[in-house]
């Protein structure tokens, strides 16, 4: 059956028993790294189902393959037992699969009312669109599941709580079937939450069948009828919720302990002060921020989104500007308040938007590697080549970096490789402090556990590492102190020792 | 979200203030100050006569720019207008010279035209090379190719069919050029096509962001293809009316015409970045320029003086647009 969410009543019957959309046997590969291998989902009309994981999961890459956006390597994809063809995002949409994604997905020229419709605007006579319609429906929408959003507001005006509403509800504004949610909580206050909850639970009344991505084990156990867990691309469980506690959840999901995965090799860090920051503020975000770094340190921040880590990475290497305060480098301050002077005195950031702000795609490895520090390869202002390669070359050894040569285009490397990469850059440049934000992301599991032994390196070579972290068993695994963030100001400082979950939660919430 | 927000939110601006901040009326604004200006400055310039005869002369940038904003706001340009001006003659002064048959004259050109657009549609959107390089590639092989063809020298309308002549020199009702006759029913055809049909929505949607359009369904490499193919061919009516001008095909006919028809889409607030401008601006662009051309000659100001003047133009009004977008996206 399909439903309509403006218009209920009309096709309701819940047949129970047969799936609403079930996926067999998916793989999907990537250069250099699985992403799904093997994975069974089963989605029942009427059910809530929570899909969990650690980030690389798969959980994305499974949903994009449900909508449309990527292709599969193999499986079936069936709707209530007729196999289906999903080529494009449009193929998916017509089967009624909705994806709200993590990512907004709106057009932000247009208003609130047309993005509701723009998978297929309501036509009047002669096929012209029916504005009126348009703006009404849209209003009649945001009134039946209770957002408050203008409809007739230009949509990229919009704070971005907002626009994740507008979201959810153009997903309903169709015929829907199957309706996917991605993370939708994550820039909503609790207020809106519960509205969405109360919006999803009836879509399940009404027989839609939901997919809920999440990684938070509060929502899931409140909203939740089933839960599968994926680990690294695999299926790991499908259960009821019942059948789960926190712990079982977790273990599923991690499957490991978390201490086992960062074998820590490097010494107590030193006392010399290497990195101080003292009241630093932003226009935008960070109030009043004060810390030191040591030198042979790895000091941990952690934050819920929009807590301000970024934004403190990228302040401290100069790269955003400040409102006041100061930052001091080996005791020597960052003025002017630049990355050129902040990578002459030092300090340098390991980004985590690699794509845009870290590789140059099209370059080959060893220029990638040697970007920063070309001054010290230059003779009388022309490049020494066979220096610059030689020493890229001893890099790619001591690191283990995979390619198959230092001409290799850097965008054809694994995450892992091309993030070992951007390391070297800055160890070639010489740094004293480096900050490293989300340094996993977007990289495979295997991988992973290769970069934070690289950082657990770099800090046993007396670098003082500031790692911003949205991932709970990184920071416990590598920081030597953990900092947490919440809101642009720095709520607590403990060490690791003193550090538990419970207590960085709490200092994160504020 | 609070609620007290959304009450601010609802409370907004005022209608006259939003009326005012649109692209459109500030555009219109400076219309009027322009024809204001040389009406009072310039001899013969506020007359019924001057001003449908800068309607004429308009109607040729008109037509085409209804197909060049049409593309900018897909998110590509096209820059071989100009050339396709003078290339679709050929086949039109010829075939009416062999058969005396406007329709098949016309039919011909139309024809020559959209396979131009089909080939820079074909090019960008499905071959994925940029648009920039594809379109002034078609426009150096078809100004090449005219060169060649024509041995630079132009071949005249021995037809001379009355149907076709009155293209450029008849008018409705004695009044109105027939040029400017189908330049404004085109514009107003496409203008509520862009605004009121799924098709032109999709254009702003593919060119406001090609990924969210993609997720919403929409087949974006089709959408650019046609938007190609419109060009083409509102480039190809723009030439018939021209070589009706002229009363032949020249190989000079339509040089630096794409430029000047660019010009007055970004005057007119189509942003090259894509989805956004409307094809009201950039006909109050294209009036703008025409009418302070026309009443700079009025002045007695030599034409060199007019292109530099028209390049200070659009600058500045790019860089204002500019600064009052970034004011309105730092909130």
């Amino acid at each position: 059956m399909s439903v309509d969410f403006l218009h209920p009543g009309e096709g309701t019957a819940v047949d129970t028993g047969v799936p609403a959309l079930e996926m067999r046997g998916i793989d999907k590969r990537f250069p250099g790294v699985v992403a799904l291998d093997n994975v069974d989902l089963t989605l029942e009309p009427g059910k809530i189902h929570a899909l969990m994981g650690e980030n690389g999961a798969g959980k994305s890459t499974l949903i994009k393959i449900m909508a449309g956006v990527y292709g599969k390597d193999a499986g079936t994809i069936r709707m209530r037992g007729r196999e289906l063809d999903i080529k494009s995002p449009r193929d998916s949409l017509k089967e009624g699969i909705k994806v709200v994604f993590q990512e907004i997905a709106l057009i932000s020229e247009f208003t609130v009312a047309e993005n509701i419709f723009l998978e297929g605007y309501p036509t009047g006579k002669g096929g012209s669109i029916d504005w009126r319609k348009i703006r009404a429906d849209s209003a009649a929408l945001f009134n039946r599941i209770g957002f408050n959003v203008d409809p007739a507001a230009r949509t990229g005006s919009l704070p971005v709580s907002q626009q994740q509403m507008v979201e959810i509800a153009r997903a309903l504004a169709h015929e829907a079937r199957v309706v996917v949610m991605d993370e939708p909580t994550s820039s909503l206050t609790p207020n809106e939450i519960s509205l969405l909850f109360t919006v999803i639970r009836r879509l399940a009344a009404l027989g839609i069948a939901v997919l809920y991505v999440s990684h938070k084990l509060d929502e899931v156990f409140e909203i939740a009828d089933t839960v599968t867990v994926l680990r690294d691309g695999r299926h790991v469980s499908t259960r009821p919720i019942g059948e789960h506690t926190n712990d079982t959840l977790i273990q599923d999901m991690i499957g490991r302990r978390i201490e086992s995965l960062f074998p820590r090799k490097r010494g107590t860090p030193g006392s010399k002060v290497a990195l101080s920051v003292q009241g630093l503020s932003t226009a935008k975000k960070l109030k009043d921020v004060s810390f030191e770094a040591n030198a042979g340190e790895v000091l941990g921040f952690f934050g819920l989104m929009g807590a301000g880590r970024t934004e403190l990475a990228k302040a401290i290497v100069g790269f955003d500007p400040i409102t006041s305060g100061t930052i001091s480098v080996d005791g020597r301050g960052l003025l002017p308040h630049d990355t050129h002077t902040g990578v002459r005195l030092g300090i340098g950031l390991l980004t985590e938007d690699r794509k845009s702000e870290g590789l140059m795609g099209e370059l080959p490895v060893y220029q990638n590697a040697s970007l920063a520090s070309l001054g010290a390869f230059a003779r009388m202002g022309f490049i020494d080549k066979a220096g610059e390669r030689k020493a890229v070359q001893d890099y790619v050894d001591r690191f283990r970096i995979k390619t198959p040569s230092l001409f290799q285009q850097i965008k054809n490397l694994s995450g892992g490789n091309q993030q070992k990469v951007l390391i070297s850059r800055w160890l070639m440049r010489g740094l004293k402090v480096i900050v490293v934000d989300e340094p996993t992301r977007g990289i495979d599991v295997g991988a992973k556990s290769e970069i934070f032994a690289l950082i657990d390196r770099l800090a046993g070579e007396g670098l003082a590492v500031v790692m911003m972290t949205s991932e709970m068993p990184e920071l416990l695994g590598l920081a030597d102190r953990i900092a947490v963030m919440c809101e642009g100001r720095l709520t607590a400082i403990m060490s690791r020792d003193d550090a538990t979950q419970e207590k960085i939660l709490n200092a994160a919430i504020g | 979200m609070s609620l007290a927000s959304t009450d601010t939110m609802k409370a907004g601006p005022s209608m006259l203030a939003r009326l005012f901040a649109r692209q459109e009326l500030a555009l219109l604004l400076c219309l009027i100050l322009v024809i204001a200006f040389f009406s009072f400055t310039a001899e013969n310039f506020f007359s019924v006569r001057n001003m449908t005869n800068v309607l004429g002369q308009a109607s040729l940038a008109l037509t085409a720019g209804i197909g060049c904003a049409i593309v900018f706001i897909s998110g590509e340009v096209d820059i071989s207008i100009g050339s396709l001006l003078a290339t679709i003659a050929l086949p039109l002064i010829i075939i009416m010279n062999d058969t005396n048959s406007l329709l098949l004259g016309v039919g011909g050109a139309l024809l020559f035209g959209l396979i131009i657009g089909v080939v820079n549609g074909y090019l960008t959107a499905y071959a994925g090379i940029n648009s920039l390089i594809v379109t002034l590639g078609t426009m150096f092989i078809m100004r090449g190719g005219v060169y060649l063809y024509t041995g630079q020298r132009a071949i005249p309308d021995d037809a001379a069919l009355d149907s076709f002549i009155a293209l450029s020199d008849g008018r409705l009702f004695n009044v109105v050029p027939y040029s400017a006759v189908i330049a404004i029913v085109l514009l107003v055809v496409f203008a509520y096509m862009m605004q009121h049909r799924p098709f032109g929505r999709q254009i702003y949607a593919v060119g406001g962001n090609p990924e969210v359009a993609r997720l919403a369904g929409y087949d974006v490499r089709r959408v650019k293809f046609i938007c190609f193919v419109i060009s083409a061919l509102l480039a190809t009516v723009a030439g018939i009316i021209l070589a009706a001008r002229v009363g032949s095909a020249q190989h000079t006919a339509g040089l630096n015409f794409e430029f000047q028809v660019v010009a007055a889409t970004v005057l007119g607030g189509v942003s090259l970045a894509g989805g956004i401008g409307s094809l009201t601006g950039m006909a109050l662009g294209v009036l703008i320029l025409q009418f302070l051309s026309n009443g700079l000659r009025g002045l007695g100001l030599p034409t060199e003086w007019q292109l530099v003047i028209t390049g200070m133009i659009i600058i500045a009004a790019v860089a204002f647009d500019e600064a009052k977008r970034r004011r309105i996206v730092g909130g």
